[in-house]
């Protein structure tokens, strides 16, 4: 089981928590004209890197607040936590 | 109208489990906490209000996680950031809490009848919890309270005693019959009181 520190409550079980994936991701810029593939890129396209990173997860039987996880996809490690907004 | 309480025909006062040869007033009693006031209240994001600057019941918000602020009949749990849950006796301080809590800075949610209490008392409550709840309690002290989950079910744990434990469980009130049998169920090893 992993254990994640939430910034917000401490640490915490990962039963505690969702994962909302990639947290490099960005929404492409409202208003601003995009191609179909800029779109399929953002809505379908992943990365599956081994080693560091950057995912979403949300304390759904905590605080309910979305937060920044630093994990390594291979060993588990989990590096750092940062609040959603950092 | 008449109130059904959320364990209404679930709590049967009585003895269970490993009850026999064992002092009456060393075990676990599990009841039904009835008739509290349950509130809601959120700061919405873009509110400037100071908190510190808000008392309901003489009592001020605390952003600060696991924090309880008390007094005898009320009690303010942290639920998140700017996230609190109001528990009372007087119920008639919802009127209190919305002149207090404006509507454009604050959403309140009146809970008091969608929520089943559960309240455990005796030396070994925490060893119930632990049975279910993945939370470290050797880190939740007397006025902590937090929210997680006890055999899957998304529940807030709040310890108002420590010597002797006293612990109420807040699970939403279509999952209180389904709790209360993983309670209970947890607590047959040391045999319990359902009072």
């Amino acid at each position: 089981m992993l254990y994640i520190k939430c910034p917000h409550c401490g640490m915490r079980s990962q039963n505690e928590f969702a994962y909302g994936g990639d947290a490099t991701v960005k929404r492409p810029e409202l208003n601003k004209e995009i191609s179909d593939s800029e779109w399929n890129n953002f809505v379908y396209l992943r990365k599956s890197p081994r080693g560091k990173h950057l995912e979403l997860w949300q304390h759904i039987s905590g605080c309910r607040q979305w937060i920044k996880v630093e994990r390594d996809t291979l060993t588990h490690e989990i590096f750092k936590t940062f609040k959603a907004e950092e | 109208m008449t109130l059904i309480s959320a364990l209404n025909n679930v709590h049967i006062p009585g003895f269970y489990g490993n009850y026999k040869n064992k002092d009456e007033n060393n075990l676990i009693k599990i009841s039904e906490i009835k008739n509290l006031l349950i509130v809601q209240i959120v700061q919405y994001k873009n509110s400037s209000i100071k908190i510190e600057e808000l008392k309901i019941d003489e009592l001020n918000l605390k952003n600060e996680p696991l924090s309880v602020v008390n007094s005898s009949d009320t009690r303010i749990l942290w639920n998140g950031p700017k996230n609190w849950l109001l528990i009372s006796t007087k119920k008639n301080l919802i009127k209190k809490i919305k002149e207090v809590f404006k509507d454009n800075e604050f959403a309140v949610t009146d809970l008091s009848h969608s929520k089943a209490i559960i309240e455990i008392e005796g030396f070994n409550s925490k060893e119930i919890l632990k049975k279910g709840c993945p939370f470290n309690f050797k880190t939740l002290d007397k006025n902590n309270s937090i929210n997680s989950t006890f055999n899957g079910i998304a529940l807030t744990i709040d310890c108002i005693d420590d010597n002797p434990e006293k612990i109420r469980l807040f699970v939403l009130r279509s999952f209180g019959e389904s709790m209360y049998h993983s309670i209970t169920d947890s607590a047959l090893e040391f045999g319990y009181i359902a009072v």
